[in-house]
């Protein structure tokens, strides 16, 4: 005799209980119309990613935001009281580390890492009407998000074709392109959809497309079907850790043309992934040590005092800026309004204003911001990775 | 036909790992009937040893940061060091999370809570020690060998994947000759087949459980060193995609079968070798896939004996 299933139960809850919900998660955060809490500075939050793949690109921000931290609180009128979390490098640790902190009272916040955090955490700031400034999304719809969503991570759509351009300066004969990106990941969908734009204008031929996903680690099948069709160049738009490992497996199967990688790679921290293999990748930048301002000279200057003669990462440099924009906007509107006793909502309010209105001389050179918080930004370059003879350092040099 | 034998020469490298994963599975299994989840980290405190014993430095961001050992072994004693360390590591897993309960003769739900338990305290430890960062091993690490190997007719082979699959391969040969023709090997059996019994007749059954923890996490860490030779160390959670393959392999052998685990291993990586390009991303997914076709014509796996319902 077969057994009678249970019925199934509805889950009923009077309303006094979730009255009673209600009222433990007001408890649980801030009131936005309360005054904001100037006690320590002005409360702004960092979501990195410390932890997971994308660590490697969290520990090159968090640098930026100390040096930064350093530089702008010293005799400051409204210094900022920053509150790092971390995100780890998915969409749950994002939103968690968001809830937290919008939660804890903070004006502003800057990240997260991962254009695909972005799209999952941003949109809750938009809600709860609290500034973000991404100092490293790059992917298509970023600022698009909401009004109270800013970015100083120029797009990919401005940088990567750059590196395109540069390659076929320096090796007109290439004709056949193999593409790979991870199809699980907002970032690298969004360039490489600019990578193959670019790659079809430049009248190559791509020969292949492959796709990974983030935690891969072995890539010899798909390496094995791009090399069968005898490509000139590799177009990667993958995240560092996997696109270190891809590069080394793809360098020892014999791969022997050239490079080009993406804004996932974009970080020194790529050097011990994959070694001397990372020798002459391409890549362009939103960041040179070599520019000559008086701002980036400094910086470089307090970085390389710093970090045993190291040049800054552009992370370092975009998440020292993402800051310096913050405080510098923070500044000029205590000035004008002064932020003491203001209710916490509009002074989230006026300060992604005052964001969004300003010209900043930052270590990527002057940069400003359009209507829906996109920055503008005057130059951009494209390096060459060269290791040195110990394989675990290297650079990148500028190609002119 | 070329390209078909390179996928092939693909999948049984890769096929090789699994399998070396999964026989720890299995070890453990076989004589206590239950998976050990902790099995993925010890595979990554593998990894890590390796890198410590070959000299590597610590990274930034670990409470260790900037430290390394005095000395510098050569990948062959580094190897070896490693999966004895991280034997020691299976042991303390065993006397933490199984030896209680086995005690009490727990509910074998509790070994899998315990074990996962003891699984993410590893992996939060590594972080805390380590940092979050990723680590490579040399390179150059083995001399003056090139990087690939060419087996003629087209065919080559990354010099490390030929090394994982031989040292895979002698491992599994000696584990399957120590198990059958042994005597410690024949009372581990003997043990896995019924405890009871095999205390009856003078085996020490605690004694052959710590055996089976200690061998399988010394094939965890060998295997999770080699790998970190082919692909590097993505971070504390290194080992997660390979136990969820383990336990793949572990049901597609059939539960508890040493020769199904080595079969599945290599099952499971060749099915992944073959699964198109334009599929390539979803290898994963393919190759679960292939197992339940397997478990809905043979639900007991491959090697696995079909459950005897007694009246």
């Amino acid at each position: 005799m077969p057994l009678a299933m249970p019925a199934a139960k509805v889950l009923r809850v009077s309303p006094k209980w979730l009255l009673l919900l209600g009222l433990l998660a007001s408890c649980s955060s801030t009131n936005s119309n309360a005054p904001v809490n100037l006690n320590a500075g002005l409360p702004v939050g960092a979501v990195l990613s410390l932890t997971g793949n994308a660590n490697v690109y969290g520990q090159d921000q968090r640098l930026g935001l100390e040096l930064a931290q350093a530089a702008f609180k010293p005799g400051s009128s409204m210094p900022l009281n920053l509150i790092i979390e971390d995100g780890g490098s998915d969409e749950a640790g994002a939103i968690n580390a968001f809830n937290l902190l919008i939660n804890q009272g903070t004006t502003a916040l800057i990240g997260p890492t991962l254009s695909q955090q972005a799209f999952a955490a941003s949109p809750i700031a938009q809600r709860r009407g609290v500034p973000v400034l991404a100092p490293s999304n790059t992917a298509t719809g970023i600022p698009e998000i909401g009004s109270f969503i800013s970015r100083v991570s120029a797009q990919s759509s401005v940088i990567a074709p750059l590196s395109i351009n540069k390659v076929m300066q320096l090796d007109p004969a290439i004709k056949r392109v193999a593409v790979f990106y991870a199809n699980d990941d907002a970032y690298s969908t969004s360039e490489t959809t600019i990578f193959q734009k670019a790659i079809k204008a430049k009248g190559l031929n791509t020969v292949t497309v492959q796709r990974t996903q983030l935690n891969d680690q072995d890539f010899l099948n798909q390496i094995t079907s791009a090399l069968r069709a005898k490509p000139d160049l590799v177009v990667l738009s993958l995240q560092a850790v996997d696109g270190g490992n891809l590069i080394r497996q793809l360098r020892e199967l014999g791969f022997k043309g050239k490079i080009v990688v993406g804004n996932g790679m974009n970080t020194p921290n790529i050097y011990p992934i994959c070694q001397r293999f990372c020798d002459g990748i391409l890549i362009a930048q939103a960041y040179s040590p070599e520019l000559k301002t008086k701002e980036n000279q400094a910086f470089v200057a307090t970085h390389k005092a710093q970090q045993g003669g190291r040049v800054p990462a552009q992370l370092t440099a975009q998440a020292y800026t993402a800051y310096q924009v913050i405080a510098e906007a923070a500044q000029r509107l205590n000035k004008r309004e002064p932020l003491k006793g203001m209710p916490l909502r509009q002074a989230r309010l006026l300060l992604n204003k005052e964001i969004l209105s300003g010209t900043y001389n930052t270590p990527l050179g002057k940069i400003s911001f359009s209507r829906d918080g996109e920055v503008k930004q005057e130059s951009f370059y494209v390096a060459e990775v060269q290791m040195n003879p110990d394989g675990q350092t290297g650079r990148f040099a500028l190609l002119k | 036909m070329e390209v078909w034998l390179q996928l092939l020469v693909n999948g049984i490298s890769i096929g090789a790992v699994y399998a070396l994963f999964a026989l720890g599975y299995t070890l453990v299994f076989s004589v206590l009937g239950v998976i050990n989840f902790a099995h993925g980290a010890v595979f990554t405190c593998g990894a890590y040893f390796t890198y410590i014993f070959l000299g590597g430095v610590v990274g930034s961001n670990g409470l260790l940061a900037a430290q390394k050992l005095p000395v510098t072994f050569p990948l062959a004693i580094a190897l070896v060091l490693a999966g004895l360390t991280a034997a020691m590591v299976g042991l303390l897993v065993e006397t933490v999370a199984f030896k209680p309960l086995r005690r009490r003769g727990a509910e074998p739900l509790l070994y899998l809570i315990t074990s996962l338990g003891a699984g993410v305290i590893i992996v939060n430890l590594i972080q805390l020690l380590m940092g979050a960062e990723a680590y490579a091993l040399p390179s150059n690490i083995l001399g003056s060998m090139p990087a690939v190997l060419a087996l003629g007719h087209g065919l080559q082979i990354r010099t490390v994947q030929l090394l994982l699959l031989l040292v895979g391969g002698v491992t599994m040969l000696i584990l399957n000759i120590w198990l059958n023709q042994s005597l410690s090997g024949k009372a581990l059996q003997a043990v896995a087949e019924d405890a009871t019994t095999a205390r009856l007749l003078g085996i020490n059954s605690g004694a052959m459980i710590q055996l089976a923890f200690a061998i399988a996490s010394f094939l965890a860490g060998l295997s999770g060193g080699l790998v970190a030779l082919s692909v590097n160390i993505g971070g504390p959670y290194f080992g997660i995609s390979y136990g969820l393959k383990g336990l793949g392999v572990l049901v597609l052998g059939g539960l508890g079968s040493v020769p199904g685990a080595m079969l599945g291993g290599l099952i499971i990586g060749i099915t992944e070798a073959f699964v198109p390009a334009k599929l390539s991303a979803y290898k994963d997914a393919v190759a679960f896939a292939f197992l339940f076709l397997v478990l809905i014509i043979r639900p007991q796996g491959l090697f696995g004996k079909p459950p005897i319902e007694k009246v």
